[in-house]
């Protein structure tokens, strides 16, 4: 199976101690390396006020972690450990590597596009100096 | 704000709103619903615009995205996602912003993964749980590299 990359987002009560998430985030580094994950990158973006009340609460930690693996399990066995843990008011995954591509896919072809465009605009002057010539010389 | 898209747009395109002496765009009072924010009326320009048939011009609207050239709208940037949606978190269609349609299909998509974790709101929360919503959509794109960086850091 080809690599997939998933993004993961997870919020804890506003009251977790530090070490409680840290714990957390190497409990899913774990995971991840059992079955042959790896956490690509790891972002604690701090409390931030929820759009809504989730669990009673109006304030969330957030982190933000991007997932590279090419087992599909892992995706649901991190969300069954997730859903478990009680600091843990609401989590996402959310696969990123298709979206990914298609952005990567229209960049280069907005790239191919504008390196086409310089050729083609000296090209078009050349033929008309060529026609008064033509006509200079007929005369 | 609008009239700066457009001017901004005037060299590639070179586009129909481009129009002699009717000055284009400041036709801003009549512009539909005033988008997600931001009365349109610009600086008054040279308004010396014959009264006639062009008095209901309106000057076309341009995909934001389109202009910024961004190929993935992300979920995770509520203060790019929340110009778009109305006061209590509807999703704005797009003859009111000019999103273009294949923008507004990731557009919408964006919007309920944020939704989902609690980045923007499903309804209500009118009383702003967001960071400050800012008002004028351009603007707000000009600074949203900053904006963006200090809530992750």
């Amino acid at each position: 199976m080809e690599e997939r990359l998933y993004d993961l987002i997870f919020i804890t009560r506003p009251a977790t101690p530090e070490e409680e998430i840290k714990k957390v985030i190497s409990g899913i580094e774990h995971t991840c390396a059992e079955k042959g994950g790896k956490v690509e990158k790891t972002e604690n973006w701090g409390t931030r006020k929820l759009a809504y009340r989730v669990k009673k609460h109006r304030e969330g930690i957030y982190v933000h972690q991007e997932i590279r693996t090419t087992h599909g399990e892992l995706i649901a066995e991190l969300e069954r450990r997730l859903r478990v843990q009680d600091v843990i008011i609401k989590y996402q995954t959310v696969r990123l590597d298709e979206d990914l591509k298609r952005q990567k896919k229209l960049g280069d072809k907005r790239a191919l596009r504008v390196a086409r465009r310089p050729r083609r605009a000296p090209a078009a002057p050349a033929p008309a100096p060529a026609g008064p010539e033509q006509t200079a010389a007929a005369s | 704000m609008a009239e700066e898209q457009k001017q901004t747009q005037a060299p590639g395109g070179g586009g129909p709103p481009r129009r002699e002496g009717g000055s284009g765009g400041h036709g801003g009072p009549r512009r539909e619903g005033g988008g997600p924010g931001g009365p349109g009326g610009g600086p008054g320009g040279p308004g010396g615009r014959p009264r006639g048939k062009r008095q209901y011009f309106r000057k076309k609207k341009v995909c934001k995205f389109c202009v910024e050239k961004m190929d993935f709208i992300d979920y995770k940037r509520p203060d790019i996602l929340s110009q778009f949606v109305q006061e209590r978190g509807k999703i704005l269609p797009r003859r009111m912003t000019g999103v273009c349609s294949r923008h507004q299909r990731w557009l919408g998509v964006a919007i309920k993964r944020a939704r989902n974790i609690a980045l923007m709101p499903f309804a209500g929360s009118a009383a702003g749980t967001q960071a400050p919503r800012v008002v004028v959509p351009a603007a707000a794109h000009a600074a949203l590299p900053t904006g963006a960086e200090a809530p992750k850091a």
